[in-house]
């Protein structure tokens, strides 16, 4: 297909789906109504359940089912990734050279790791209580690992990250969710279903039954995929080499 | 009973969990024997459920049942259609384990577990999108199943083509995804529900269809057909199926792409059906535009293949198509003999994917043209790639023939003599490899020009070729044939498929459903025009070689991504300009 019938359907198609995108959004609600019938009914459920945070009910709670498959999604993406990354007949490893670091670099490197894994780990923690939750936290405690790789280099990040116990960790992890989720079953009411914890007191970090059970099997779930996941692609870039070039 | 629906995800799920955590320290023989008994065990619980969904049952995930008639929780639907869905994917999942069982050269190196694992997150993600009532919970399994398929797509990385196929695979289906989920949006802001009938309620409520209806139903079922692979955004699907491991084929064509059908039956019935919807009218011109265009296209680029994978991808769009009809003429006892249909053609298409898995790793090549006679002595392979090619193209009693002939019934007058030729087209291909390669039928036959994609100078996915074929790449074939064939043959098989898809679609319409003189002589028809294709194409290659006008439809599978992109936004268009009419007229 040449350049300009090409151009000549990305137009005829972007100015279709743009007039309907259009003509739709004219129809929408008002921006700033009193009208949110879901809204309502979420933050009522989650005070209910004395969960502060209510963005956490939806997610661990309420559409708990939704957040299973959202987490498979990544899982699946690590287990995919691991197997398209992997190493194949013509390549080999070649050990990573030790890097010279910029001494400012390094030394804010360093002074920063710790204080961004603490956040990751807090944000991870809090999550039923405050804005953020496992999701978040898990992607600021993770990368705050690879601050090691800018402020030293890559032997040093390989020494403090075992891969494969992040992989046993990442299914570890997804496992725990299922068995919260089928603890329910087994107790008689239903899958992912928060009524086996007492909800204790409001604002309070054990307060939301399963909530933060949940919530903190998602941070461990996220912390060690995207560990995972840029293990795998910081390997391709650093270590494996095709044999043509070796 | 119906607590138990949320573990058609969560147990295939944890049994993937579980292959990934200890899969380094398993061997290989344990890993695959541990996905095998998930995948099984995952089966025997949809069937029970199944055989338990009369009258169907639905279950809020985590006890949210509806306060007043309104919920915050996501509800499972337990009725034949989505549960029948459930069980075709599960007992595909388990046939594809099996099939590779002395499959693939080697698992990465240490990770013997992430093969089956990732089979049976497909399966949670395929049945977990089949039992949902939810619309944004089929959008999260939607996409799970969408990249679970692009890494069994490209998973043999060592082949640059495997890769292009995957990403042009992932780019299209993604881009699908999106759509879907604006639609969604554009659903919630409306009626602030996101389960599934609630919205369309909340959309009767509202009034006539207006233009934020009509985007949202063009968005969502752009999504589906992208994944269902209608004209124009199948493109994706002869690249993908051409590249991918053979057992994952089996599952694309015979399952997957039938979910997104599906995905269009449900969200049309449950949503857009209603005084708020579409009209009927629309859905009608909309679908069966589409899906002749579709089983078009299909037929005639599947016509003219020498990859054999490539040229069974282009019989799966081929059907695809006449599935959309089928939907599309809204009648429910087109939509039983469509049921039937997905069934037979499920356990046809993935036969035929095993049979050319075992030429593959046999003989190194999938091209018709150099396997011209090789196979000669692969006699039980020839008769169950002979006996697919006739379950193809209808010939009773196979299930899909049933199925076929129901909806030809429905839709009648010149649909049918498409549905007829569509197949005939389709099995005719298949019968005239089957003649070529394993009988050596006729003079070798000339290659047509450079815009032709050969299948040699492909890798066997064993390790090395196969000096024998395992018993289990052989049973699987044959046992899916059988099912075929059982399906079509058990007295009452009909008749109970059709009460369950009227029991959730059409209010528990009496349909009848079973072999009629009209239906069988189609079938025959259909068969015998098939037979006479091949024998023709086989004695007289030059008579119907591909002529001049076909080059440019060739030329339209270019392998480019953007232009798939650009066909993508076009066929967006194309569902807006056909469903604009009945939303004006209100």
């Amino acid at each position: 297909m040449n350049r300009r019938f090409r151009l000549w359907l990305v137009a005829v198609g972007s100015a279709g789906l743009a007039a309907l995108l259009v003509a739709a959004c004219l129809e929408l609600p008002d921006f700033g109504g009193a009208w949110h019938p879901y809204g309502d009914r979420a933050v009522r459920a989650s005070l209910d359940r004395h969960t502060a945070n209510t963005v956490a009910s939806v997610n661990f709670d309420q559409r708990a089912f939704d957040t299973l498959g959202e987490m498979t999604i990544l899982f699946a993406a690590v287990l995919g990734c691991v197997v398209l990354l992997r190493q194949t007949r013509d390549e080999h490893r070649a050990r990573p050279e030790p890097a010279d670091v910029e001494p400012p670099v390094r030394r804010y490197a360093l002074i920063v790791l710790p204080v961004a894994l603490l956040t990751g780990l807090y944000v991870i923690a809090h999550g039923q209580l405050s804005p953020g939750g496992g999701f978040q936290g898990g992607v600021v405690a993770a990368t705050a690992l690879h601050l090691l790789y800018l402020g030293a280099d890559y032997r040093a990040l390989e020494r403090i990250r075992p891969v494969g116990l992040y992989e046993v960790g990442d299914a570890a992890a997804a496992c725990a969710y299922l068995v919260l989720g089928l603890a329910g079953v087994l107790a008689g009411t239903a899958f992912l279903a928060n009524t086996l914890l007492p909800y204790g007191t409001f604002n309070t970090l054990s307060s939301g039954g399963t909530v933060p059970l949940l919530n903190a099997a998602i941070g461990m779930e996220v912390a060690c995929a995207v560990v995972v996941l840029l293990a795998r692609f910081l390997d391709q870039a650093v270590e494996i080499e095709e044999e043509s070039r070796a | 009973m119906h607590h138990l629906l949320p573990l058609l995800v969560a147990v295939p799920l944890l049994g993937a969990g579980l292959l990934v955590a200890v899969g380094r320290a398993l061997p290989r023989v344990a890993a695959d024997t541990v996905g095998c008994a998930v995948s099984a065990g995952t089966a025997a619980l949809v069937i029970v459920l199944l055989l338990n969904s009369s009258p169907p049952r639905t279950e809020w995930v985590g006890g949210w049942t509806p306060v007043d008639g309104r919920s915050v929780g996501i509800v499972l639907v337990g009725d034949g259609p989505g549960l029948g869905m459930a069980a075709l994917a599960s007992l595909l999942t388990l046939a594809a384990l099996t099939y590779s069982w002395r499959y693939f050269e080697e698992p990465p190196r240490r990770h013997a577990g992430s093969y089956p694992a990732l089979m049976l997150v497909f399966q949670a993600g395929m049945c977990g999108f089949a039992i949902t009532g939810d619309l944004f919970n089929a959008f999260v399994f939607f996409e799970l199943m969408s990249v679970v398929a692009y890494a069994l797509t490209g998973y043999r990385v060592e082949e640059a083509k495997a890769v292009q196929g995957a990403l042009t695979f992932g780019v299209v289906n993604s881009l699908g995804a999106y759509a879907m989920l604006m639609g969604i949006a554009l659903l919630y802001a409306r009626t602030g529900e996101l389960t599934m009938s609630l919205i369309g309620r909340g959309l009767d409520a509202h009034g006539g269809p207006d233009a934020l209806v009509l985007a949202s139903f063009v968005l969502v079922l752009t999504g589906l057909l992208v994944k269902a692979a209608a004209v124009p955004f199948h493109f994706w699907l002869p690249d993908a199926h051409a590249v991918a491991p053979t057992p994952v084929c089996m599952l694309l064509s015979g399952v997957m792409v039938e979910l997104g059908v599906y995905g269009a039956w449900r969200v049309y019935g449950t949503v857009f059906s209603g005084p708020g919807g579409v009209p009927a009218a629309d859905l009608e011109r909309m679908l069966v535009v589409l899906g002749a265009l579709t089983a078009a296209v299909g037929a005639v680029m599947c016509w003219y293949q020498r990859h054999i994978k490539r040229l069974l991808a282009y019989s799966t769009v081929a059907h695809i198509g006449l599935f959309l009809i089928g939907i599309g003429v809204l009648t429910p006892q087109a939509d039983d003999g469509i049921a039937l249909y997905i069934l037979g053609h499920a356990g046809v298409k993935a036969a035929l994917f095993a049979c050319t898995g075992i030429l593959l790793d046999r003989y190194g090549s999938v091209d018709e043209h150099v396997l011209h006679g090789r196979a000669r002595r692969q006699r039980a392979v020839a008769v169950m790639f002979v006996v697919g090619g006739l379950g193809l193209a209808g010939l009773p009693p196979f299930a899909g023939a049933l199925g076929k002939s129901v909806a030809e019934e429905a839709a009648g007058g010149p649909l049918a003599v498409l549905y007829v030729i569509a197949s005939a087209m389709t099995a005719g291909a298949v019968l005239r490899v089957a003649a070529r390669v394993f009988l050596g039928l006729g003079p070798p036959p000339p290659d047509a020009g450079e815009y032709e994609t050969t299948g040699s100078g492909e890798e066997p996915e064993t390790r090395g070729r196969l000096g024998f074929v395992p018993d289990t790449m052989t049973a699987v074939p044959a046992l899916l044939l059988a099912g075929a064939l059982a399906a079509g043959v058990a007295p009452g098989f009909g008749e109970t498929v059709a009460r369950a898809v009227n029991e959730a679609g059409s209010g528990g319409a009496v349909v009848p459903v079973h072999w009629t003189p009209y239906g069988i002589l189609l079938g025959l028809v259909s068969t015998a025009v098939a037979v006479g294709l091949a024998a023709l194409a086989v004695t007289r290659p030059r008579l119907l070689a591909a002529p001049d006008w076909a080059l440019p439809l060739r030329r339209l599978q270019s392998g480019h991504v953007g232009d798939y992109v650009a066909w993508l936004l076009v066929g967006a268009t194309l569902l807006g300009a056909l469903a604009l009419p009945g939303v004006l007229g209100t």
